[in-house]
């Protein structure tokens, strides 16, 4: 059984060996941005939008609704970096069904890849936003004794990514795998049904955890402190709502 | 489960090129053309608010106008009773005063008439008389009224023969006026009379038409019969 589909190799070219996780990013992305370039491509205010467009609104009306309600900005770079998060993984989960194709999701190089990103995004926005000093001081709060802890934590963020989405995807992939081969008529059907919906809530969670990490690293000091303690968006909402009461 | 380092290496690659083309092809031509739809639906709203407010304004003062209007209509319709009712009393006062006017005229009108009537009637009696004076003369005396006037005059110039000499003074006329010629014989009796009672003064006949019936003797200031001021013994009249 093909746990990864790093192991697949398509072609080779200039000796490099082009593997199905490659090939499966392109075609996600080839499908990502050749259905935006058709949608996009005669945009005028004057003219009322079709269908299309409506949905891409609403698609990214969505994205952007969920980014400002956890960063509480509109920063339009940190929807660039997540609503891609989002909208990578969700199509590549959404292309499990279809036979014979490997999520790009599914391996755990692309995994760790997004992770990598996610890990990389975290200091560069934070020192974007507030500077070197303000996003170092981060790291020993509330203490000095925080330090290595909060190092641990800033990688253990990555790894936990990785591993998180990784482990679903592949999961989901290999069970369908496996009942197919006992049971082929029903049970990966309602697999792949559940697939789909673990694709989704998978790749909100991505995009959700990497705006929550970049927020805690861009947020103001007095802030900071409230975000690094509470980082899925539940807890953030009520420290919200406790702000506003 | 492995990690090949040169997929992740690409796959870095490949999503932050995924990130770019995003941002080139969706994020931004969707946020821009939402705030482009944004901004023009503000604009129109902002237009149709002016537009509201232009026409509230317009129907103000259309309503203003209306309102003085018929404020303009009242007035003018007043006006035009006003004027209808002085024209009205203006013309019934002229035609009273053109009534009175023709009545005063026909009063006067009927006055003029009756006095002419009254004169016509006193003329035609007093023919009416004279003529039955004269029938009466002739038939009961045989004589013509006019010689029993000159008989009357020579009769009355007798007493006062010294009187009219006087008021002759140096004239040497005396005139006899009467409304008819006297006959032949009327006139040689009054001329025999007068050269016997005034000798030296020739008698002259005149004949006045408007003259009453009878006859006026005049002699130098003297007139017979006198006038109201004249002395009743200088004048005659018969």
């Amino acid at each position: 059984m093909q746990l990864t589909p790093d192991d697949v190799v398509v072609f080779t070219l200039a000796g490099w060996e082009v593997n199905a996780t490659i090939v499966n990013t392109w075609i996600v992305m080839a499908l990502l941005v050749g259905i935006s370039m058709l949608i996009t491509r005669n945009l005028r205010p004057d003219v009322p939008p079709n269908r299309w467009r409506t949905s891409l609104e609403v698609i990214v009306k969505l994205i952007q609704g969920q980014i400002e309600e956890v960063t509480r900005n509109s920063a339009r770079h940190v929807m660039y970096f997540a609503g891609t998060l989002f909208l990578f993984i969700a199509l590549s989960n959404l292309m499990l069904v279809i036979p014979g194709f490997s999520p790009p999701t599914s391996s755990l190089s692309t995994t760790a890849a997004l992770a990598l990103s996610v890990l990389a995004a975290v200091p560069v926005f934070g020192i974007a936003s507030g500077g070197v000093g303000h996003y170092l001081k981060t790291f020993i709060e509330p203490s000095v004794i925080m330090l290595p802890f909060n190092i641990i934590g800033e990688f253990s963020k990555g790894i936990s990514l990785a591993i998180r989405l990784y482990g679903n995807v592949m999961s989901g992939a290999v069970i369908a795998a496996i009942l197919l081969t006992v049971a082929p008529f029903f049970f990966p059907v309602v697999m792949d049904m559940l697939g789909l919906l673990t694709g989704i809530i998978q790749a909100y969670i991505f995009a959700i955890l990497a705006t929550v990490y970049i927020s805690s690293a861009t947020a103001e000091p007095d802030s900071s402190a409230v975000q690094t303690q509470s980082s899925p968006p539940e807890s953030k909402r009520s420290t919200h709502q406790e702000e506003k009461s | 489960m492995s990690i090949d380092w040169i997929t992740v290496i690409a796959q870095i690659a490949n999503f932050l090129v995924l990130v770019w083309l995003l941002k080139r092809f969706l994020y931004r031509p969707i946020l821009d053309g939402i705030d482009a739809r944004e901004a023009e639906i503000t604009r129109r709203m902002a237009e149709a608010g002016e537009a509201e407010k232009k026409a509230q304004a317009a129907e103000a003062t259309f309503r203003q106008q209306q309102k003085q209007l018929l404020s303009d209509q009242d007035a003018v319709v007043k006006q035009a009773l006003r004027e209808s009712e002085n024209q009205r009393d203006s013309l019934l006062a002229e035609a009273h005063a053109k009534l009175e006017q023709e009545q005063t005229d026909w009063h006067k009108h009927l006055e003029r008439e009756r006095q002419k009537f009254t004169a016509q009637l006193q003329r035609a009696g007093e023919e009416t008389l004279l003529e039955l004076t004269r029938k009466a003369l002739r038939d009961l005396a045989d004589e013509s009224l006019e010689e029993a006037i000159v008989r009357h005059v020579s009769a009355r110039l007798r007493p006062i023969a010294s009187e009219l000499a006087d008021a002759a003074g140096d004239r040497k006329e005396a005139v006899a006026t009467t409304r008819d010629t006297l006959p032949e014989a009327a006139q040689a009796l009054l001329q025999t009379d007068v050269k016997s009672l005034l000798p030296g003064i020739n008698l002259r006949f005149e004949t006045a038409p408007q003259q009453a019936p009878g006859l006026v003797l005049r002699v130098g200031g003297a007139r017979l019969p006198g006038r109201s001021t004249a002395t009743p013994k200088n004048s005659t009249r018969c």
